[in-house]
């Protein structure tokens, strides 16, 4: 460990401190959520440290639940991370002199908290040795708490009778991610053609709906975005 | 509900799907660059797939729709909750409280 890289993980990590408060009740309703369709604590435990991924884990749970095929969980998960083709594009040049064994435990890591918190400075910043350490600081720092807290919510899950329909969370929690994104027109238009065309389209073999709704949802945005003649900021 | 341990593969298969987006960019380094139309296109699949997910789960119970169910009612309230404050909790306690509400308590 270099000096530098050692001052980077510091400095990235105290500044993210306060702002990972936040990813405490997330984990806990992901940890309530796997334990309530029905995960023993290892196989919870299992999908959060292979998978680690927050939105993709509570998109798949319900699908998983519902005995669903395997490729449409697969797809669903993979859709819903998608956004993170743009936020690895934004920050890809803040790795630059990064070894590649690094770049791919960086890419696991990455989350929206860490992307946000510091994506100025590893674009700035001249040191790789002092980037990647200002990165991985919020970064491990995040997948501890997210590992931790997971596995209070599936032990609190134990105390919790079934027919209370735990696996719900996951849907109000779904639906809390949907709130600030639909504020944005063109993102409502999305939201709204999805969804619609899901319920529409429910009776689809194979629930092919579901990938069709997504992607007309997306085309739908992307159209009224266009046609606004207005980019998003 | 039990599950064996093709459970495992799947969480593998998810694994992969969900780190692939995520260490593209980073990995690929200055070799590689995404088109601007796709870029801004893909911004939209965050919203269209969680709502493609959510209204099903809403509006159809036992493979009809419906506008009048409990799970609406939380629904609604969790929407609520999560528009007029930025309480991470309450969402959860006003959706999970009404569905417990609406589907638990004995109705005379």
């Amino acid at each position: 460990m270099s000096p530098s890289f050692r001052d980077g993980l510091r400095e990235g990590f105290f500044g993210y401190l306060p702002l990972s408060v936040g990813l405490i009740p997330w984990a806990l309703v992901t940890g309530l959520t796997m334990a309530g369709v029905g995960f023993t604590p290892l196989q919870a435990m299992g999908m959060n440290v292979i998978v680690f991924a927050g939105t993709a884990q509570l998109g798949t749970l319900p699908l998983i639940a519902a005995g669903a095929p395997v490729w449409l969980m697969v797809v669903t998960a993979f859709v819903l991370n998608l956004r993170f083709i743009i936020f690895s594009a934004a920050i890809a040049r803040g790795f630059r002199g990064v070894p590649a064994g690094a770049r791919w435990l960086s890419g696991h890591l990455l989350t929206d908290g860490a992307f946000a918190h510091c994506l100025e400075k590893m674009l700035s910043h001249e040191d790789p040795q002092w980037r990647l350490g200002y990165y991985l600081g919020p970064s491990l720092w995040s997948w501890l708490l997210w590992q931790v807290f997971a596995f209070c919510g599936v032990m609190a899950a134990g105390s919790i009778p079934r027919g209370w329909s735990l696996e719900f969370m996951a849907t109000i929690a779904l639906l809390v991610l949907l709130v600030p994104m639909a504020r944005l027109r063109p993102m409502l238009v999305a939201a709204l053609v999805g969804g619609g065309l899901a319920v529409a389209l429910r009776g689809m073999p194979l629930r092919l709906g579901v990938i069709v709704a997504i992607i007309c949802g997306i085309a739908a945005g992307f159209a009224a975005e266009r046609w606004r003649g207005k980019d998003l900021p | 509900m039990n599950y064996d341990w093709t459970l495992w593969g799947l969480f593998i298969l998810l694994g992969l799907v969900t780190t692939l987006p995520r260490a593209s960019f980073i990995v690929l380094g200055e070799r590689a660059a995404l088109p601007e139309n796709l870029q801004k296109a893909l911004r939209y699949a965050p919203a269209a797939a969680l709502a493609a997910i959510v209204a099903p789960d809403i509006f159809v119970a036992g493979g009809e729709l419906t506008l009048l169910s409990p799970r609406l009612a939380a629904a609604a309230a969790a929407v609520t909750a999560a528009l007029l404050s930025r309480n991470p909790w309450l969402p959860f306690i006003a959706g999970m409280g009404v569905l417990w509400g609406l589907t638990q308590l004995p109705l005379a």
